[in-house]
């Protein structure tokens, strides 16, 4: 399998912390790939670096071979890298409908003028919009809460919107963070089919930060490890398993 | 469905005709400076609904926004008035004012892109008062704008030949200058009501109300935010600039006086009494805010009638019952007279939800 994404080196900075340190990795295509680590290891920073969110003080981006540094998170999704957040970030008072809606502005082009004209090509297109979404929501299993504001929906299925949402933005990788939070083990268990399915009819490649390692054991084909900022391991879920530096990391005995 | 149909375009003419002959009534009931009022109370409405654009849509809480309004009354002002004596003709200068006022709009939005809340509304507010203290010393070295003096014999509105300024014959009913200025004034207030309507209901409305609700999720959509929001302010200034030049045609006299911070205020509170986000709210609270001051002025003449003197000067009651009102209506309708349908929505929902824990609560003691 081919590298879909490249980090080569990547160190982020804050004042005087290093949130990252080195990290290099590689993403390939069509797989899921998770991502663990203690509180504050990086895993955010790293997510947010890759979706342009942040700037890396040094180190390099590419996906599909071109550089990604400096782009802006519009730009980066324009790509076909699409997120959700650990703290759900939906547009709380509009509709899980018009939520997935947005997702489609980057892949359609009406302006003003056709906004304010509405030509037979906007119409076309805000049809097309709307029937996608509604695709979307059926498709993550919430559409009968389409006409319902996002802050009113429960805690998994804010979860499940905040992905039709990053879906509805036709992405080749989509990056999940701690998408089973607050999740009880049924809620985890279609989460866990949710993402198979995306990879395996939609293509897509996952990437995926979870603190369930039972979870991300199951669902990962690898996984990275990142600890105090520095990937300590990365390997198939068995090697994962089995690493010494793991162990320690999880279980204290390397605290620095 | 036809039936519907029918009735919506049978009510949809009875409006029309009601407010085609409301100037006429209102003329026979109240007198001829009260169709002036109507006609101020329409270029308010449409600062209110560009205001709106940006404060409603887009969330972006912008204080100083007369100035758009100055902007496009100035370039009226300059453009057709013995000040440079030019007089270039209405169909030129109006989109000339508009689009200036425009391009001050993301002049003047650029700058603030990074800034949100608390901070966007005080620096809007220093740059509203920056353009009015332009305005009121670009009377040397050289004189553009005349000063504090403001311009004045400012060409009248002129359609086609035919002066707005003095009153004409049609079809044997007199028609005054205060009403010519009422039917201009209307159908570019219907214009700027369905360009609002249809922008709200478009792809660029949702990143507009994207953008309202969570900057970095919306960015992370792929929503390029910065374009999005100058848009916003431009498409707001626009409007703006519209209403400004209106005024200046139709006042034939401006100076830097009528766009002071307390006009800013006041658009904004036309908003926020009216309904935040909701077209017929806004109107309703440009209406409100403009009619209603107007009618205060009559409790000087009942107070002298009644009392002998005047008690109250109608100008501070005026401020103390807008402050009651404005008190009033947070309290009370805290989204405004005539909330947007989201915002209604919210709070039944919420209505719901306490219904139901009041149920489940209910439930568990008995």
């Amino acid at each position: 399998m081919a590298d879909l994404i490249r980090l080569e080196q990547i160190s982020k900075n804050f004042g005087g912390i290093h949130a990252l340190k080195d990290v290099s990795l590689q993403v390939r295509e069509g797989e899921i790939l998770g991502l663990i680590g203690p509180n504050g290891a990086g895993k955010t920073t790293l997510f947010n670096i890759l979706t342009g969110l942040y700037t890396p003080s040094s180190g390099n981006i590419e996906f599909r071979h071109t550089s990604m540094l400096g782009m802006k998170p519009h730009q980066v999704l324009k790509q076909g890298i699409a997120r959700t957040f650990q703290n759900i970030r939906l547009f709380a008072n509009m509709t899980a409908l018009e939520n997935v809606m947005v997702g489609r502005h980057a892949r359609t082009h009406a302006g003003v003028m056709g906004a304010v004209l509405r030509s037979a090509a906007t119409r076309a297109e805000e049809a097309a919009i709307g029937v996608r979404a509604h695709e979307l929501l059926e498709w993550v299993g919430i559409s009968g809460h389409a006409r319902a504001l996002a802050k009113h929906l429960s805690y998994g299925d804010q979860r499940r919107l905040e992905i039709a949402r990053a879906l509805a933005t036709d992405p080749q990788v989509l990056a999940l963070d701690e998408p089973a939070a607050g999740m009880n083990s049924g809620e985890r268990d279609t989460l866990k089919q949710l993402i198979r399915r995306m990879r395996d009819q939609l293509g897509l490649t996952v990437l995926v930060i979870e603190h369930d390692v039972k979870l991300m054991m199951s669902l990962c084909e690898r996984i990275a490890v990142l600890d105090f900022g520095e990937l300590i391991a990365q390997g198939t879920p068995e090697e994962i398993r089995h690493d010494p530096r793991v162990i320690a990391a999880y279980l204290g005995g390397g605290a620095k | 469905m036809l039936r519907s149909k029918r009735r919506a375009w049978l009510t949809f003419i009875a409006l029309g005709v009601m407010l085609a002959v409301l100037p006429f009534v209102v003329d026979f009931g109240l007198g001829r400076s009260w169709v002036r009022i109507m006609d101020l109370a329409l270029l308010y409405v449409m600062l209110a609904l560009g205001l709106n654009i940006v404060v409603g849509y887009a969330g972006l809480l912008d204080l100083g926004y007369i100035a758009f309004y100055a902007v496009g009354a100035y370039c009226y002002a300059l453009l057709s008035s013995p000040q440079f004596g030019l007089h270039l003709p209405f169909w030129a200068v109006l989109p000339i004012g508009a689009a200036v006022a425009g391009l001050f709009g993301v002049l003047l939005g650029a700058p603030t892109l990074r800034l949100r809340g608390d901070y966007l509304a005080i620096v809007t507010l220093g740059f509203g008062e920056i353009i009015r203290i332009f305005l009121n010393n670009l009377n040397a070295p050289v004189n553009i704008t005349n000063g504090p003096q403001g311009i004045n014999q400012i060409d009248p509105v002129s359609l086609m030949g035919v002066s707005l300024g003095k009153s004409h014959e049609l079809f044997g009913i007199s028609l005054s200058s205060p009403h010519q200025y009422y039917y201009l004034f209307l159908v570019l207030t219907l214009l700027v009501v369905f360009v609002s309507m249809r922008l709200q209901n478009s792809r660029i409305g949702r990143a507009w109300a994207a953008i309202r609700e969570d900057e970095v999720a919306a960015e992370a959509m792929g929503i390029n935010v910065r374009n999005i929001k100058l848009l916003a302010f431009a498409m707001g200034a626009t409007f703006g600039g519209l209403a400004g030049g209106l005024f200046a045609g139709f006042q034939g006299f401006i100076s830097p006086e009528s766009f002071n911070l307390m006009e800013s205020i006041m658009i904004l509170c036309m908003i926020v009494l009216g309904g935040m986000g909701n077209i017929p709210g806004v109107i309703l609270g440009a209406l409100l805010l403009t009619v209603l001051p107007e009618a205060l002025r009559y409790t000087g003449d009942m107070q002298r009638a009644w009392l002998g003197h005047v008690v109250v000067d109608p100008s501070d009651l005026r401020m103390l019952l807008f402050g009651m009102a404005l008190i009033l209506v947070m309290l009370f309708r805290p989204a405004g007279l005539l909330p947007s349908r989201q915002r209604k929505r919210e709070l039944v929902a919420e209505d719901e939800i306490a219904a139901q824990e009041q149920a489940s609560v209910y439930d568990a003691r008995h």
